[in-house]
Protein backbone atom coordinates (compact mmCIF):
# COMPACT_ATOMS: atom_id res chain seq x y z
CA UNK A 1 0.00 0.00 0.00
CA UNK A 2 3.07 2.14 0.55
CA UNK A 3 4.42 1.93 -2.59
CA UNK A 4 0.58 2.92 -4.21
CA UNK A 5 0.14 6.03 -1.82
CA UNK A 6 4.08 6.82 -3.45
CA UNK A 7 3.02 6.24 -7.12
CA UNK A 8 0.17 8.32 -6.63
CA UNK A 9 2.07 11.70 -5.03
CA UNK A 10 4.33 11.02 -7.82
CA UNK A 11 1.65 11.06 -10.58
CA UNK A 12 0.51 14.10 -8.70
CA UNK A 13 3.55 15.99 -9.25
CA UNK A 14 3.79 14.43 -12.50
CA UNK A 15 0.59 15.51 -13.26
CA UNK A 16 1.05 18.96 -12.17
CA UNK A 17 3.93 19.30 -14.40
CA UNK A 18 1.86 18.36 -17.23
CA UNK A 19 -0.72 20.23 -16.87
CA UNK A 20 1.27 23.10 -16.99
CA UNK A 21 3.61 22.36 -20.09
CA UNK A 22 0.68 19.90 -21.35
CA UNK A 23 0.84 20.71 -25.02
CA UNK A 24 3.39 21.35 -27.60
CA UNK A 25 4.24 24.98 -26.04
CA UNK A 26 4.46 25.62 -22.06
CA UNK A 27 0.82 27.24 -21.19
CA UNK A 28 2.71 29.98 -18.59
CA UNK A 29 4.58 31.05 -21.60
CA UNK A 30 1.69 31.92 -23.92
CA UNK A 31 -1.27 32.63 -21.18
CA UNK A 32 -1.78 34.35 -18.13
CA UNK A 33 -2.59 32.95 -15.47
CA UNK A 34 -3.99 36.49 -13.94
CA UNK A 35 -5.80 36.85 -16.49
CA UNK A 36 -9.31 34.77 -16.22
CA UNK A 37 -11.53 34.85 -18.52
CA UNK A 38 -15.22 33.45 -18.59
CA UNK A 39 -17.08 33.44 -22.37
CA UNK A 40 -20.23 32.75 -23.22
CA UNK A 41 -21.10 32.81 -26.40
CA UNK A 42 -21.67 31.16 -30.16
CA UNK A 43 -19.23 29.84 -32.24
CA UNK A 44 -18.43 31.20 -35.59
CA UNK A 45 -15.50 29.19 -36.77
CA UNK A 46 -13.54 25.62 -35.69
CA UNK A 47 -10.11 25.43 -37.24
CA UNK A 48 -8.93 22.38 -37.18
CA UNK A 49 -5.44 22.55 -37.37
CA UNK A 50 -2.44 21.38 -35.41
CA UNK A 51 -1.06 21.89 -33.28
CA UNK A 52 -3.58 22.95 -31.82
CA UNK A 53 -7.44 23.45 -32.60
CA UNK A 54 -8.15 26.79 -31.96
CA UNK A 55 -12.25 27.59 -31.80
CA UNK A 56 -13.99 31.57 -32.43
CA UNK A 57 -16.66 32.18 -30.62
CA UNK A 58 -18.79 35.29 -30.23
CA UNK A 59 -19.16 37.07 -27.36
CA UNK A 60 -21.83 40.22 -27.06
CA UNK A 61 -20.82 42.03 -23.74
CA UNK A 62 -22.88 44.70 -23.56
CA UNK A 63 -23.81 45.08 -26.82
CA UNK A 64 -20.36 44.93 -27.93
CA UNK A 65 -19.83 41.77 -29.84
CA UNK A 66 -15.80 40.65 -29.62
CA UNK A 67 -14.40 37.44 -31.47
CA UNK A 68 -12.57 35.98 -29.14
CA UNK A 69 -10.06 32.78 -30.32
CA UNK A 70 -9.91 29.88 -28.20
CA UNK A 71 -6.99 27.40 -28.36
CA UNK A 72 -8.03 23.51 -27.27
CA UNK A 73 -6.05 20.75 -27.89
CA UNK A 74 -4.37 19.07 -30.58
CA UNK A 75 -7.27 18.10 -32.95
CA UNK A 76 -6.23 14.59 -33.48
CA UNK A 77 -6.73 13.69 -29.86
CA UNK A 78 -9.59 15.53 -29.87
CA UNK A 79 -10.81 13.60 -32.96
CA UNK A 80 -9.66 10.18 -30.99
CA UNK A 81 -12.18 11.46 -28.52
CA UNK A 82 -14.51 11.15 -30.72
CA UNK A 83 -14.95 14.73 -31.38
CA UNK A 84 -16.17 15.80 -34.93
CA UNK A 85 -17.16 18.60 -36.74
CA UNK A 86 -20.82 17.84 -35.77
CA UNK A 87 -19.68 18.28 -32.13
CA UNK A 88 -18.89 22.34 -32.69
CA UNK A 89 -21.15 23.58 -35.45
CA UNK A 90 -20.99 27.39 -36.42
CA UNK A 91 -24.18 28.76 -34.05
CA UNK A 92 -23.42 26.30 -30.91
CA UNK A 93 -23.25 28.27 -27.68
CA UNK A 94 -20.47 27.27 -25.38
CA UNK A 95 -19.22 28.64 -21.95
CA UNK A 96 -15.42 28.67 -22.00
CA UNK A 97 -13.67 28.76 -18.27
CA UNK A 98 -9.72 29.72 -19.74
CA UNK A 99 -6.91 32.61 -19.37
CA UNK A 100 -6.28 35.02 -21.76
CA UNK A 101 -3.39 35.33 -23.72
CA UNK A 102 -0.19 37.57 -21.94
CA UNK A 103 0.06 39.70 -25.24
CA UNK A 104 -3.36 41.46 -24.90
CA UNK A 105 -3.70 43.46 -27.70
CA UNK A 106 -6.66 41.78 -28.96
CA UNK A 107 -5.33 42.21 -32.86
CA UNK A 108 -6.19 40.77 -34.64
CA UNK A 109 -8.60 38.69 -32.31
CA UNK A 110 -8.26 38.21 -28.31
CA UNK A 111 -6.68 34.57 -27.23
CA UNK A 112 -7.47 32.79 -24.81
CA UNK A 113 -6.95 29.00 -24.01
CA UNK A 114 -9.78 26.62 -23.16
CA UNK A 115 -9.27 25.03 -19.35
CA UNK A 116 -12.88 24.24 -19.46
CA UNK A 117 -15.48 24.18 -22.13
CA UNK A 118 -18.96 23.03 -21.52
CA UNK A 119 -22.55 23.68 -23.27
CA UNK A 120 -24.58 26.51 -20.70
CA UNK A 121 -26.54 23.50 -18.88
CA UNK A 122 -22.99 22.59 -18.09
CA UNK A 123 -22.44 19.11 -19.83
CA UNK A 124 -19.44 18.67 -20.81
CA UNK A 125 -18.37 19.50 -24.44
CA UNK A 126 -15.60 17.01 -24.90
CA UNK A 127 -15.79 13.25 -23.87
CA UNK A 128 -13.07 11.38 -21.61
CA UNK A 129 -10.27 9.95 -22.80
CA UNK A 130 -12.10 5.96 -23.08
CA UNK A 131 -12.66 4.72 -26.05
CA UNK A 132 -9.86 6.32 -28.25
CA UNK A 133 -9.14 3.53 -30.33
CA UNK A 134 -5.98 3.31 -28.42
CA UNK A 135 -4.67 0.15 -27.71
CA UNK A 136 -5.94 -1.54 -24.38
CA UNK A 137 -4.83 -5.06 -22.98
CA UNK A 138 -7.80 -6.07 -21.03
CA UNK A 139 -6.98 -5.15 -17.49
CA UNK A 140 -9.10 -1.84 -16.65
CA UNK A 141 -12.33 -3.06 -16.16
CA UNK A 142 -14.17 0.08 -17.51
CA UNK A 143 -12.28 -0.08 -21.24
CA UNK A 144 -14.79 -1.14 -23.91
CA UNK A 145 -14.83 -4.89 -25.23
CA UNK A 146 -13.51 -4.96 -28.27
CA UNK B 1 3.35 -0.51 -71.31
CA UNK B 2 5.21 -3.64 -69.62
CA UNK B 3 6.29 -1.31 -66.75
CA UNK B 4 2.72 -0.33 -65.84
CA UNK B 5 1.81 -3.77 -66.06
CA UNK B 6 4.98 -4.89 -63.73
CA UNK B 7 3.93 -2.30 -61.29
CA UNK B 8 -0.02 -3.16 -60.68
CA UNK B 9 1.69 -6.75 -60.13
CA UNK B 10 3.78 -5.55 -57.78
CA UNK B 11 0.62 -3.84 -56.03
CA UNK B 12 -1.28 -6.87 -56.34
CA UNK B 13 0.92 -8.82 -54.52
CA UNK B 14 1.87 -6.30 -51.51
CA UNK B 15 -1.88 -6.31 -51.45
CA UNK B 16 -1.95 -9.97 -50.86
CA UNK B 17 0.87 -9.85 -48.19
CA UNK B 18 -0.70 -6.82 -45.84
CA UNK B 19 -0.20 -6.26 -42.36
CA UNK B 20 -1.78 -9.32 -41.19
CA UNK B 21 1.17 -11.42 -42.97
CA UNK B 22 4.04 -12.60 -40.78
CA UNK B 23 6.41 -11.67 -43.74
CA UNK B 24 6.28 -8.97 -46.26
CA UNK B 25 5.62 -9.87 -49.99
CA UNK B 26 10.04 -9.72 -50.52
CA UNK B 27 10.22 -11.60 -47.29
CA UNK B 28 11.16 -9.77 -44.87
CA UNK B 29 9.56 -9.90 -41.34
CA UNK B 30 6.59 -8.14 -41.22
CA UNK B 31 6.42 -4.64 -38.91
CA UNK B 32 3.66 -2.93 -41.40
CA UNK B 33 1.10 -1.31 -39.20
CA UNK B 34 -0.28 1.59 -36.90
CA UNK B 35 1.01 1.34 -33.59
CA UNK B 36 0.80 3.18 -30.46
CA UNK B 37 3.37 3.17 -27.11
CA UNK B 38 0.91 4.69 -25.49
CA UNK B 39 1.34 3.74 -21.36
CA UNK B 40 1.07 5.07 -17.66
CA UNK B 41 4.65 3.97 -17.31
CA UNK B 42 7.44 6.58 -17.73
CA UNK B 43 10.89 6.34 -18.75
CA UNK B 44 12.39 6.45 -15.03
CA UNK B 45 11.21 4.53 -12.01
CA UNK B 46 9.80 6.48 -9.12
CA UNK B 47 12.33 6.53 -6.27
CA UNK B 48 10.36 4.51 -4.14
CA UNK B 49 9.97 1.77 -6.22
CA UNK B 50 11.83 -1.22 -5.73
CA UNK B 51 11.85 -3.49 -8.77
CA UNK B 52 11.27 -3.56 -12.32
CA UNK B 53 7.85 -5.49 -12.13
CA UNK B 54 4.81 -4.49 -9.57
CA UNK B 55 2.15 -6.72 -8.92
CA UNK B 56 -1.64 -6.74 -10.89
CA UNK B 57 -3.19 -5.56 -8.31
CA UNK B 58 -0.77 -2.66 -7.49
CA UNK B 59 -0.85 -2.20 -11.22
CA UNK B 60 -4.85 -1.88 -11.41
CA UNK B 61 -4.95 0.74 -8.18
CA UNK B 62 -2.06 2.42 -9.82
CA UNK B 63 -4.23 2.60 -13.21
CA UNK B 64 -7.66 3.39 -10.99
CA UNK B 65 -5.87 6.48 -9.01
CA UNK B 66 -4.47 8.13 -11.70
CA UNK B 67 -7.89 8.25 -13.63
CA UNK B 68 -9.25 9.22 -9.80
CA UNK B 69 -6.33 12.08 -9.73
CA UNK B 70 -7.16 13.45 -13.66
CA UNK B 71 -10.92 13.53 -12.62
CA UNK B 72 -9.80 15.28 -9.22
CA UNK B 73 -7.57 18.03 -10.99
CA UNK B 74 -10.17 18.66 -13.77
CA UNK B 75 -12.37 19.90 -11.22
CA UNK B 76 -16.28 20.17 -10.13
CA UNK B 77 -17.60 23.55 -10.98
CA UNK B 78 -21.42 24.80 -11.12
CA UNK B 79 -22.97 26.16 -13.81
CA UNK B 80 -22.36 29.90 -14.20
CA UNK B 81 -19.44 29.40 -12.04
CA UNK B 82 -16.77 31.96 -13.01
CA UNK B 83 -12.71 30.89 -13.20
CA UNK B 84 -10.75 32.58 -11.20
CA UNK B 85 -7.26 34.26 -11.16
CA UNK B 86 -4.68 31.49 -9.95
CA UNK B 87 -0.91 31.11 -9.47
CA UNK B 88 -1.05 28.14 -12.09
CA UNK B 89 -3.97 27.40 -13.01
CA UNK B 90 -2.40 23.96 -15.16
CA UNK B 91 -3.32 25.17 -18.09
CA UNK B 92 -5.74 22.83 -19.75
CA UNK B 93 -8.15 20.04 -18.26
CA UNK B 94 -6.96 16.69 -19.10
CA UNK B 95 -9.51 16.10 -21.63
CA UNK B 96 -7.42 17.35 -23.61
CA UNK B 97 -5.01 14.70 -23.31
CA UNK B 98 -4.85 11.19 -24.26
CA UNK B 99 -1.76 9.73 -22.23
CA UNK B 100 -3.46 6.10 -21.63
CA UNK B 101 -5.50 3.97 -18.91
CA UNK B 102 -2.46 1.85 -17.93
CA UNK B 103 0.98 0.78 -17.15
CA UNK B 104 3.09 -0.89 -19.76
CA UNK B 105 2.69 -4.73 -19.42
CA UNK B 106 5.53 -6.81 -20.79
CA UNK B 107 4.88 -10.62 -20.91
CA UNK B 108 2.25 -10.51 -18.43
CA UNK B 109 4.12 -8.11 -16.04
CA UNK B 110 3.56 -4.67 -15.25
CA UNK B 111 6.67 -2.22 -15.10
CA UNK B 112 7.23 0.36 -13.02
CA UNK B 113 9.78 2.09 -15.63
CA UNK B 114 10.61 1.33 -19.22
CA UNK B 115 14.43 1.39 -18.10
CA UNK B 116 15.37 -1.73 -17.40
CA UNK B 117 19.08 -0.75 -17.34
CA UNK B 118 20.71 0.35 -14.74
CA UNK B 119 18.63 -1.74 -12.26
CA UNK B 120 17.35 0.85 -10.19
CA UNK B 121 15.64 1.96 -13.37
CA UNK B 122 16.96 5.36 -13.23
CA UNK B 123 19.32 7.20 -15.86
CA UNK B 124 23.02 6.90 -15.11
CA UNK B 125 23.15 10.66 -15.23
CA UNK B 126 26.60 12.36 -15.16
CA UNK B 127 25.57 14.89 -13.13
CA UNK B 128 28.25 17.25 -13.15
CA UNK B 129 27.80 17.70 -17.15
CA UNK B 130 23.47 18.20 -16.77
CA UNK B 131 24.41 20.51 -13.90
CA UNK B 132 26.02 22.96 -16.61
CA UNK B 133 24.02 22.04 -19.55
CA UNK B 134 20.61 21.94 -17.69
CA UNK B 135 20.25 25.07 -16.97
CA UNK B 136 21.30 27.21 -19.92
CA UNK B 137 19.54 24.58 -22.05
CA UNK B 138 16.29 25.42 -20.68
CA UNK B 139 16.64 28.73 -20.18
CA UNK B 140 17.64 29.57 -24.15
CA UNK B 141 15.16 27.01 -25.02
CA UNK B 142 11.81 27.72 -22.72
CA UNK B 143 12.45 30.82 -20.53
CA UNK B 144 13.92 33.19 -23.24
CA UNK B 145 11.64 34.19 -25.94
CA UNK B 146 13.64 36.66 -28.03
CA UNK B 147 13.67 34.58 -31.18
CA UNK B 148 11.45 31.98 -32.86
CA UNK B 149 14.49 29.48 -33.74
CA UNK B 150 15.58 29.60 -30.46
CA UNK B 151 12.52 28.09 -28.61
CA UNK B 152 12.30 24.67 -27.98
CA UNK B 153 11.72 22.19 -31.12
CA UNK B 154 8.51 21.01 -30.29
CA UNK B 155 7.19 24.61 -30.09
CA UNK B 156 8.66 25.42 -33.24
CA UNK B 157 7.12 22.53 -34.64
CA UNK B 158 10.55 20.80 -35.79
CA UNK B 159 9.98 17.38 -33.84
CA UNK B 160 8.13 16.41 -31.36
CA UNK B 161 8.30 17.35 -27.58
CA UNK B 162 10.30 14.76 -25.38
CA UNK B 163 11.59 12.21 -27.30
CA UNK B 164 8.70 10.52 -29.41
CA UNK B 165 10.50 10.39 -32.61
CA UNK B 166 13.46 9.24 -30.93
CA UNK B 167 15.46 7.44 -30.86
CA UNK B 168 14.76 6.04 -28.48
CA UNK B 169 11.03 6.80 -28.69
CA UNK B 170 9.32 7.29 -25.95
CA UNK B 171 5.70 7.72 -24.85
CA UNK B 172 4.19 11.30 -24.29
CA UNK B 173 1.26 12.28 -23.27
CA UNK B 174 -0.72 12.14 -26.59
CA UNK B 175 -0.51 11.07 -30.14
CA UNK B 176 1.64 8.37 -29.24
CA UNK B 177 1.10 6.70 -32.78
CA UNK B 178 3.43 5.18 -34.91
CA UNK B 179 2.59 3.69 -38.80
CA UNK B 180 5.70 1.65 -39.92
CA UNK B 181 5.89 1.12 -43.34
CA UNK B 182 8.39 -1.61 -45.47
CA UNK B 183 9.58 -1.32 -48.73
CA UNK B 184 12.76 -3.74 -50.33
CA UNK B 185 15.53 -1.81 -48.30
CA UNK B 186 14.11 0.34 -46.15
CA UNK B 187 11.94 0.96 -43.01
CA UNK B 188 10.03 3.79 -42.30
CA UNK B 189 8.53 4.42 -39.00
CA UNK B 190 6.15 7.97 -39.63
CA UNK B 191 5.78 9.28 -36.14
CA UNK B 192 2.59 11.27 -35.81
CA UNK B 193 4.08 13.30 -32.99
CA UNK B 194 4.91 15.46 -34.85
CA UNK B 195 5.04 14.39 -38.39
CA UNK B 196 8.63 13.09 -38.57
CA UNK B 197 9.67 9.85 -40.72
CA UNK B 198 12.26 7.67 -39.61
CA UNK B 199 14.10 6.24 -42.79
CA UNK B 200 15.84 2.99 -41.70
CA UNK B 201 18.18 1.96 -44.90
CA UNK B 202 18.25 -1.98 -44.42
CA UNK B 203 21.79 -3.11 -44.68
CA UNK B 204 23.05 0.65 -45.42
CA UNK B 205 25.52 2.23 -44.95
CA UNK B 206 26.06 5.44 -42.65
CA UNK B 207 25.41 8.69 -44.35
CA UNK B 208 28.99 11.31 -43.96
CA UNK B 209 29.56 12.24 -40.50
CA UNK B 210 28.99 15.41 -41.41
CA UNK B 211 25.33 15.04 -42.31
CA UNK B 212 22.97 15.30 -39.16
CA UNK B 213 19.13 15.20 -40.12
CA UNK B 214 16.46 15.26 -37.45
CA UNK B 215 16.27 11.77 -35.75
CA UNK B 216 19.57 10.49 -36.15
CA UNK B 217 20.97 8.92 -39.01
CA UNK B 218 19.43 5.14 -38.80
CA UNK B 219 20.75 2.23 -40.93
CA UNK B 220 19.19 -1.52 -39.97
CA UNK B 221 19.70 -5.06 -40.75
CA UNK B 222 17.57 -8.06 -39.54
CA UNK B 223 18.76 -10.65 -37.07
CA UNK B 224 16.40 -13.48 -37.58
CA UNK B 225 13.06 -11.82 -37.09
CA UNK B 226 14.38 -8.59 -35.31
CA UNK B 227 15.06 -5.64 -36.58
CA UNK B 228 18.39 -4.62 -35.34
CA UNK B 229 18.52 -0.47 -36.23
CA UNK B 230 21.69 1.67 -35.02
CA UNK B 231 21.49 5.35 -35.13
CA UNK B 232 24.24 7.81 -34.86
CA UNK B 233 24.78 11.18 -36.27
CA UNK B 234 22.29 13.09 -34.04
CA UNK B 235 21.38 16.55 -34.50
CA UNK B 236 22.87 19.32 -32.51
CA UNK B 237 19.65 20.81 -31.59
CA UNK B 238 18.21 17.77 -30.46
CA UNK B 239 20.42 17.16 -27.52
CA UNK B 240 18.18 18.23 -24.80
CA UNK B 241 14.71 16.32 -25.12
CA UNK B 242 11.90 17.48 -22.84
CA UNK B 243 8.82 16.11 -22.37
CA UNK B 244 6.47 15.34 -19.66
CA UNK B 245 7.42 11.51 -18.76
CA UNK B 246 10.88 12.34 -19.81
CA UNK B 247 13.74 14.80 -19.80
CA UNK B 248 17.03 13.25 -21.46
CA UNK B 249 20.29 14.31 -23.25
CA UNK B 250 21.53 12.80 -26.25
CA UNK B 251 24.03 14.18 -27.85
CA UNK B 252 25.27 14.71 -31.44
CA UNK B 253 27.71 11.46 -30.82
CA UNK B 254 25.65 9.41 -28.93
CA UNK B 255 25.49 5.23 -30.58
CA UNK B 256 21.83 4.27 -29.92
CA UNK B 257 20.88 0.67 -31.03
CA UNK B 258 16.85 -0.52 -31.16
CA UNK B 259 15.31 -4.02 -31.47
CA UNK B 260 11.75 -4.36 -33.22
CA UNK B 261 10.37 -7.86 -32.92
CA UNK B 262 7.22 -8.66 -33.49
CA UNK B 263 5.87 -11.12 -30.46
CA UNK B 264 2.42 -11.50 -31.93
CA UNK B 265 0.08 -10.23 -34.00
CA UNK B 266 -0.83 -7.23 -32.26
CA UNK B 267 2.47 -6.60 -30.24
CA UNK B 268 6.14 -5.24 -31.28
CA UNK B 269 8.85 -5.59 -28.45
CA UNK B 270 10.75 -2.73 -28.77
CA UNK B 271 13.97 -2.37 -26.79
CA UNK B 272 16.77 0.34 -27.30
CA UNK B 273 20.45 0.85 -25.50
CA UNK B 274 21.88 4.24 -25.55
CA UNK B 275 25.36 4.85 -25.33
CA UNK B 276 26.35 8.71 -25.00
CA UNK B 277 29.18 8.80 -22.56
CA UNK B 278 28.67 12.93 -22.64
CA UNK B 279 25.75 12.75 -20.83
CA UNK B 280 26.06 9.25 -18.99
CA UNK B 281 28.25 7.08 -17.24
CA UNK B 282 26.78 3.79 -18.75
CA UNK B 283 25.17 2.80 -21.03
CA UNK B 284 21.49 2.73 -20.22
CA UNK B 285 18.93 -0.28 -21.56
CA UNK B 286 15.09 -0.06 -22.32
CA UNK B 287 12.07 -1.82 -22.98
CA UNK B 288 8.42 -0.78 -24.65
CA UNK B 289 5.73 -2.49 -26.39
CA UNK B 290 3.97 -1.01 -29.19
CA UNK B 291 1.00 -2.11 -29.54
CA UNK B 292 -1.61 -2.65 -32.80
CA UNK B 293 -3.93 0.24 -32.88
CA UNK B 294 -7.50 0.48 -35.09
CA UNK B 295 -6.72 4.32 -35.08
CA UNK B 296 -5.32 5.67 -38.02
CA UNK B 297 -2.43 8.33 -37.92
CA UNK B 298 -3.27 11.68 -38.76
CA UNK B 299 -1.49 14.23 -40.35
CA UNK B 300 -0.15 16.72 -37.71
CA UNK B 301 0.73 19.75 -39.99
CA UNK B 302 2.25 21.78 -37.07
CA UNK B 303 3.50 25.08 -38.85
CA UNK B 304 0.84 26.71 -40.66
CA UNK B 305 -1.00 27.04 -37.66
CA UNK B 306 1.17 27.72 -34.71
CA UNK B 307 -0.10 30.50 -33.44
CA UNK B 308 1.68 29.54 -30.06
CA UNK B 309 4.48 31.03 -31.48
CA UNK B 310 3.12 34.42 -31.94
CA UNK B 311 1.70 34.00 -28.51
CA UNK B 312 4.67 33.27 -26.86
CA UNK B 313 6.67 36.17 -28.43
CA UNK B 314 3.72 38.78 -28.17
CA UNK B 315 3.86 37.85 -24.52
CA UNK B 316 7.59 38.16 -23.90
CA UNK B 317 7.06 41.66 -25.52
CA UNK B 318 4.30 42.34 -23.59
CA UNK B 319 6.14 41.50 -20.37
CA UNK B 320 9.04 43.96 -21.18
CA UNK B 321 6.55 46.47 -22.11
CA UNK B 322 5.34 46.65 -18.25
Amino acid sequence: MKKIRILMLLTVISLLTSLSISSHHAFTAEFDAKAPVNLTGKIVKVEWINPHAWVHVEVIDKNKKTIWMVEGGTPNTLIRNGLTKQTLKPGTVIVVRGYQSKGKLCTPRCRANGRDVTFPDGSKVFMGSSGTGAPRDGADPREPKR
Amino acid sequence: MKKSLLTAFIFFIGALFSSESKTTWFGDPNLQGTWSNQSLTSLERPDEIEGLIISDQDAARYAYYYQQFLEAADGEFEVGEEIQAADDPGGYNTEWMDPGTQLLKIENNYRSSVITYPEDGKLPRKLWRWAINGPLTIYKMFVRADHPEERSLGERCIVGFGSSGGPPMLNVLYNNNYQIVQSPGYVVILVEMNHDARIIKINGKHNPESMKPWLGDSIGYWEGETLVVKTKNMHPQQQFRAGIRHQIFISENALIEERFTRTSQDEILYQFIVNDEKFYNDAWKGEMLFRKTDGKIYEYACHEGNYAMENILAGARALENQ
